[in-house]
């Protein structure tokens, strides 16, 4: 009878001493969720995922630790190009450990290029099949990504590879609109630079894709300009080119080869870097001025006509129509 | 425990009572060889940093991921031994003082009730902080080697390419976020927080208990409950909205008010990914963690006080 007593009084004042805690534990929960300190719930589809595994990885402290082990399976995965199986096991390692950078990499870019190029020479498949897997796994992989940078926004080498994977010429032809996903790389691109954290060539390929958004060149040119006075570092063949398209672009009346050597520093140095520039079809980069310099530039240099990559066959640009013909 | 302690432990104050009986209890702990364990984890430890797992990384990274990879096997290690050993060790004290017939020569003298209770459970928390203490030093020294060599390779890497300064400082910062710091010590007293807890619940079960394996097992479900007490609590926040029955509400009222919610305990899993323990955040953690054993220690001395042995 004392037992049944005593049982009951500690259970009243479990209750009392429960309930006085409650608000602050709930709070703190809260607080906790919000600063990104302690993950979200898991969601009922990602606890059936995990089957027997998630009693373990309810358990802090064990929750990366498991993903760990997720990622030597999806390595597996990968190697067998298990594809499907590779997309649901990262799928279940972003809900472990949604903070870490390598998983939202690697997830990503095993969807958006291993997936995608295995299905451009999987030779048992149709063309259309092969076609349409190729532009999904494109997608998955950057649905995935975008799902890294909601989870991480502050994190600028997931904003960098959403650029890389817009203005990628392998990729981007997966897309309907080819300028919009230049301008969105653009942006991503700068984004991942406000971070302040950003390698330095992330703000120039943010150059590089907004040369390539019809509209914006004078905007492009600008930024162009600055990142030209600002080093000597800056002065790469392809910020070089783009600033000669640009000013060209700017400025259609004036002396093409005069702004080419400026820009370049000699004759054949303008006119082996404009040449490349002009046979990089697949990049799909503005080519504003540059016939009419390299017109110029080789008849001052007696480039024979044969040699003047103006009037070199340029190599097609690969793309879907390409690699699904058959 | 040999007379002369017995006799000073009756006669000193209660935090001298205290002290003794948890020094006893930790010397009977550590006589069951448990720090055998510390060889294991200085395998797992070693092992995390020199294993090269199959993994894609790219060259930037210059190995940075095996910092997360070394504080995860470690951290996971840690959390898995002090929950183990809080348990275990908690359920093992009372019945082994039974069957010794040491409790009895304990309760006869004037020693109270509670402060024989608290010594218990201070001992098995010192051989936790000790073990826990001597892990963390053994993680920090792989990690600060091994965060080193990265920083020195990164710094090669950014000197051959002409990064800025800036850019330097900032993968400098990036890759120190996942070296040894204060966050990560952080994790390491909360994971001592969620075992005292535990070892608190295992003491009061422990005292209305028949047997060790009873303790143990149900100690361990009340481990996993506690993981769900959230879950309980939302249900019964949100049961309103969703519709609930009030047998399902009345459940989850009780569940959350009773049990511990061990997954605020979690922010051991961002840290380990190079998040931040914001100081106000650990303070209320430790808050939490008081609060938690506290209160079981006293619902285990208030069945305890008037037990017939």
């Amino acid at each position: 009878m004392r037992l049944v007593r005593k049982s009951m009084i500690l259970l009243a004042v479990a209750l009392v001493f429960g309930a006085i805690r409650m608000p602050f534990e709930s709070a703190l929960r809260g607080e906790l969720e919000k600063s990104g300190l302690i993950p979200r719930e898991l969601e009922v589809g990602t606890k059936q995922k995990l089957g027997q595994t998630f009693a373990a990885v309810s358990l802090g402290g064990l929750r990366t630790l498991v993903a760990t082990f997720y990622n030597l399976r999806a390595f597996s995965e990968f190697t067998e190009q298990r594809w499907g199986d590779v997309a649901r096991t990262f799928d279940l390692i972003v809900t472990l450990a949604p903070h870490t950078r390598y998983y939202w990499e690697t997830g990503y870019w095993h969807q958006a290029y291993n997936a995608a190029s295995y299905y451009i020479n999987e030779e048992k498949l149709p063309a259309e099949r092969r076609r349409e897997a190729w532009r999904e796994s494109i997608h998955a992989g950057r649905d995935f990504l975008e799902r890294g940078i909601r989870n991480n926004p502050d994190d600028w080498s997931l904003w960098a590879n959403k650029g890389f994977l817009l203005s990628d010429p392998n990729k981007f032809p997966a897309f309907r609109d080819q300028a919009k996903s230049f301008e969105e790389a653009a942006e991503a691109y700068r984004k991942a630079e406000a971070t302040g954290r950003a390698l330095p060539y992330v703000k120039r390929f943010s150059l590089y894709a907004l040369a390539r958004v019809p509209g914006r060149e004078d905007e492009a040119l600008e930024i162009a300009r600055r990142f030209y006075n600002e080093s000597e570092r800056n002065h790469t063949p392809t910020l070089l080119s783009l600033l000669f398209v640009l000013e060209a672009h700017a400025d259609a009346s004036q002396d093409m080869e005069e702004l080419a050597v400026r820009l370049f520093g000699t004759k054949e140095k303008a006119f082996e870097q404009l040449g490349t520039h002009w046979q990089r079809t697949r990049d799909r980069f503005p080519v504003y001025g540059v016939a009419e310099a390299l017109q110029r530039l080789g008849k001052d240099l007696d480039i024979p006509a044969g040699e003047n990559p103006l009037n070199q066959p340029l190599p097609p640009p690969p793309g879907p129509d390409q690699w699904f013909s058959q | 425990m040999s007379q002369a302690a017995t006799a000073s432990a009756s006669q000193g104050s209660h935090t001298g009572r205290i002290l003794v009986i948890a020094t006893h209890a930790f010397t009977q702990l550590m006589r069951m060889k448990v720090f055998y364990f510390l060889a294991i984890f200085a395998v797992i430890a070693l092992a995390s940093n020199f294993i090269s797992l199959p993994q894609h990384e790219g060259p930037e990274s210059m190995g940075s991921n095996v910092l997360s990879q070394i504080k995860s096997w470690s951290l996971g290690t840690m959390t898995l031994f002090s929950v183990v050993l809080a348990i275990v060790a908690t359920a093992l004290l009372l019945p082994k003082d039974i069957e010794d017939r040491t409790l009895y020569t304990v309760l006869a003298k004037p020693v109270p009730r509670f402060d024989y209770l608290a010594g218990k459970l201070l001992g098995v928390l010192m051989l936790i902080f000790v073990s826990l203490a001597l892990m963390d030093l053994l993680m920090v020294a792989v990690l600060q080697v091994r965060t080193s060599m990265v920083l020195t390779q990164q710094q090669e890497m950014a000197t051959a390419l002409g990064w800025s300064q800036g850019t330097i400082d900032s993968m400098r910062a990036e890759t120190e976020a996942l070296g040894p710091n204060w966050s990560l010590q952080g994790a390491v007293v909360a994971v001592f927080l969620r075992s005292a807890v535990m070892a608190a619940i295992a003491l009061m079960i422990s005292t209305f208990s028949t047997s060790t394996l009873f303790t143990t097992i149900v100690s361990f479900l009340v481990y996993f409950i506690g993981y769900f007490q959230a879950d309980a609590r939302d249900v019964y926040l949100h049961s309103g909205e969703a519709g609930q029955g009030v047998l399902a509400r009345l459940g989850s009222l009780l569940v959350s008010l009773i049990l511990p919610d061990f997954q605020l305990f979690n922010v051991i899993d961002t840290v380990i990914q190079g998040g931040v323990l914001p100081l106000d955040v650990f303070g209320k953690l430790v808050f939490v963690g008081f609060y938690y054993t506290v209160f079981y220690t006293f619902a285990s001395w208030f069945i305890f006080a008037d037990k017939e042995f």
